[in-house]
């Protein structure tokens, strides 16, 4: 009786969240993967064309394929540099360096705005008017003709600076909260054998992160791979064939094109897409898993 | 226990009153009839519908029209249209062709062919400029009407002109040698909004229609195979790309339409092409004492083309939709929109040009939409694109495409041309892209 008093009790929580989940998630994305299917403007009859969608999306001239491309400059150029600076800064901070806290405030502020502010904000930064702060330097330091940094054919490597910017201080915080629970005992021993602060990240610090770190890569990666807000922030909505990304390209052919079949099969590859570079990424990074 | 007793019976209530909600539709016969509208809140705004709106209403008493608007309207009332929900009528960019084809919108004839507003002896039709319905007839039926009269002109300042003493150019070459000129002056050229690049377009078609018979003008509006290979289109697309490395405002690929326009407005660039809206869009902008003037685009020497024609035509189409609650009464306030009373309101708050005829005579307007006024009168006819409007996959994913790399330089104008057919091919052969009949050259009205 207890049980089924439990039961009941349970199912009450979790039946209405679960019901909302396979109303406005399942059943959509199940419903994507019919629609990729089918040749559809949202407006008239669909009309079932098997894979053919899927072969347009990989036929040479697509522009799914330079997409594609975007994204992985998108995950990868800044991911690099995202990376890098976050364990380092978080090492840093781990070391106890002088002004450690507010480093740590500051460097996770920009985490909180939101990617369209964020957005926003560089598109003044690198504004070619009189607002332009990047133009505004480059004046002072005697350069005449402003950069248009956003335009489309730059807007790719301009967008590498503002991610790096905005989550390097996410990671930051992933990071330090990883190596504050490794015990300084190991750091003690290694500084009794004489370990310099770099043989001390290479053979304790990184080995006893490596669980996290790797989590961080795959949040890296999938935010790579869905990159979508400041491409379609700075272009106006209007990204070009040398800015979209998967995503921006799913939303043009979907709302702006009315191609709704191959839109969502643009955001079918998307999803295996996605769930392959998860798996890659945790396979490649998999090691013997250290306990403490 | 109390409490637990007490929950069923305030759910119970809540529903109750959920549901009594539900019966109270907004159009019930008891609260009168509910017209709505959503409008694009661009360049023009929205006020002055929204002052047509109550003005209806007091004219129309158990009619209430509920008029919104947004600079992204078209977002809004995408899933809407989806979900067979749409307001009773809008004016947004949504895509128009492929609602008309798919049964979407609701013929507007009945009214047409009903007396106007203001003049009950002549139809509705009958009062508005030839030629302006003429963009969204399919199968003998109007499906949208404009509710502006653009032209695409180029906008300067006449002070500034006075100051440094420029003359506004006749033909091309004197244009480009103004270019060359306003430079050595210091004064960029040319603003432009180049984070859209599609405002190139129409000054693009100008040239070509400067270069070419309209027979072969409109050869291109039709998509006949080869016309984008047309080597007076490669000339007129190296003229383009020509003013726009030489002559337009350092920075502008990456200046938006309101930025660009700051520039102009501010004396730092001396012209811009844009429609007549560009007024109404920079009036907290134009400092005092700027002299607001226009002038078409100058002819080519040597052209074939007819010298004086216009780009121009209806502008910020409104449509009532086949799902619309009131379509009747949507089309009435259509209608009402663009009566006589209504333009004359138009043209005075908006400073800009209404598609019903003579709405300009009598008013006192301003100089600078004097000089647009000018421009149209002194125009043989007006031609303008239909592309953009039929061909969204072409519009979206080529021509924007395409014109971002003329206008920066990164292609030829022949390769230019040459993705333009490629992609007029893929559009000619997809069976889903529907094609009117070719239209050929439209009979002057």
């Amino acid at each position: 009786m207890k049980n089924r008093g439990q039961n009941v009790f349970i199912a009450t929580f979790l039946g209405p969240p679960l019901l909302l989940y396979a109303v406005f998630v399942l059943l959509p994305a199940v419903n994507a993967f019919r629609y990729s299917l089918t040749r559809w403007d949202g407006l008239g009859p669909a009309t079932w064309v098997g894979l053919a969608n899927f072969r347009a999306i990989v036929a040479s001239g697509s522009e799914f394929l330079p997409a594609i491309g975007h994204n992985l400059f998108l995950t990868f150029v800044p991911g690099v540099g995202i990376l890098s600076l976050a364990l380092f800064f978080a090492y840093s901070i781990h070391q106890r360096i002088r002004g450690g806290r507010l480093y740590r405030v500051a460097f996770f502020f920009p985490n909180v705005i939101s990617g369209v502010a964020v957005a926003l904000l560089w598109v003044l930064i690198y504004s070619t008017s009189d607002v332009g702060l990047l133009n505004g330097l480059l004046k002072l330091m005697g350069h005449k003709q402003p950069i248009p940094f956003t335009e489309s054919g730059r807007l790719l490597w301009a967008i590498v600076p503002m991610s790096i910017w905005s989550a390097t201080g996410f990671f930051m915080v992933l990071f330090l909260a990883a190596m504050e629970n490794i015990p300084e005992t190991y750091y003690e021993a290694a500084k009794l054998d004489g370990a310099s602060s770099a043989v001390q990240f290479r053979t304790i610090t990184l080995p006893l992160m490596w669980d996290v770190l790797t989590t961080g890569i795959v949040f890296l990666v999938v935010g790579g791979l869905k990159f979508f807000d400041a491409i379609y922030v700075m272009e106006n909505g209007r990204p070009s064939g040398s800015t979209h990304t998967m995503s921006t390209l799913m939303y043009s052919k979907v709302f702006q094109e009315y191609n709704v079949g191959y839109g969502t099969a643009i955001s079918v590859m998307l999803f295996l897409l996605v769930l392959a570079a998860t798996a890659a990424s945790l396979r490649l990074m998999r090691r013997e898993r250290l306990e403490y | 226990m109390r409490l637990c007793r007490g929950v069923p019976l305030g759910l119970a209530a809540a529903a109750a009153l959920l549901l009594a909600g539900c019966t109270l539709r907004p159009d019930d016969p008891r609260a009168g009839v509910t017209v709505e509208a959503a409008v694009f809140e661009g360049g023009f705004g929205i006020e002055w519908h929204k002052s047509v709106a109550r003005r209806y209403e007091r004219s129309h008493p158990g009619v209430l029209v509920d008029l919104w608007g947004d600079p992204r309207v078209d977002e809004k009332l995408k899933p809407r249209v989806l979900r067979r929900d749409p307001p009773d009528v809008a004016s947004a960019s949504l895509p128009v062709w492929k609602l008309i084809v798919a049964g979407k919108l609701y013929p507007l004839d009945e009214a047409l062919d009903s007396p106007s507003y203001g003049n009950p002896s002549k139809t509705w039709r009958q009062t508005l400029v030839p030629g302006v319905l003429g963009d969204f007839r399919y199968k003998g039926k109007t499906y949208a009407v404009p509710s502006a009269l653009g032209a695409w002109v180029c906008w300067y300042d006449k002070r500034q002109f006075r100051k440094y003493g420029w003359s506004v150019p006749a033909t091309w070459s004197q244009f480009t040698a103004l270019c060359d000129k306003m430079k050595a002056d210091g004064v960029a050229p040319l603003a432009f909004q180049g984070k859209y690049p599609g405002y190139a377009w129409s000054t693009l078609l100008s040239i070509y229609q400067r270069l070419v018979p309209f027979e072969r003008w409109y050869a291109m509006q039709d998509l006949r195979p080869g016309a984008f290979l047309d080597p007076d289109f490669i000339r007129a697309s190296r003229m383009m790309q020509e003013l726009a490395v030489r002559h337009f405002q350092p920075g502008a690929m990456a200046m938006t339409h309101t930025e660009s326009q700051m520039e102009w407005a501010n004396g730092r660039a001396a012209m811009v092409f844009c429609g007549l809206w560009l007024k109404n869009e920079m009036k907290e902008a134009i400092p005092d004492g700027f002299e607001m003037a226009c002038f078409p685009v100058p002819m080519v020497e040597g052209g074939k083309g007819d010298p004086r024609a216009l780009y121009g035509g209806g502008a910020e189409n409104f449509y009532v939709f086949a799902d619309a609650k009131r379509p009747r009464e949507a089309s009435d306030f259509l209608k009402y929109l663009l009566s006589m009373e209504s333009s004359h309101s138009y043209v005075q708050r908006l400073d800009t040009l209404s598609p019903v005829a003579g709405s300009t005579d009598g008013l006192t307007i301003s100089p600078a939409l004097q000089s647009a006024v000018d421009v149209l009168r002194g125009s043989s006819r007006i031609f303008q694109d239909r592309i953009g409007s039929l061909y969204l996959e072409f519009n979206s994913s080529v021509l924007q495409d395409a014109q971002a790399d003329l206008l920066a330089g990164r292609c030829t104008p022949a390769a230019f041309a040459k993705r333009l057919e490629a992609g007029a091919e893929a559009a000619r052969r997809n069976p889903d892209v529907y094609k009117p009949a070719p239209m050929g050259v439209p009979a002057l009205q």
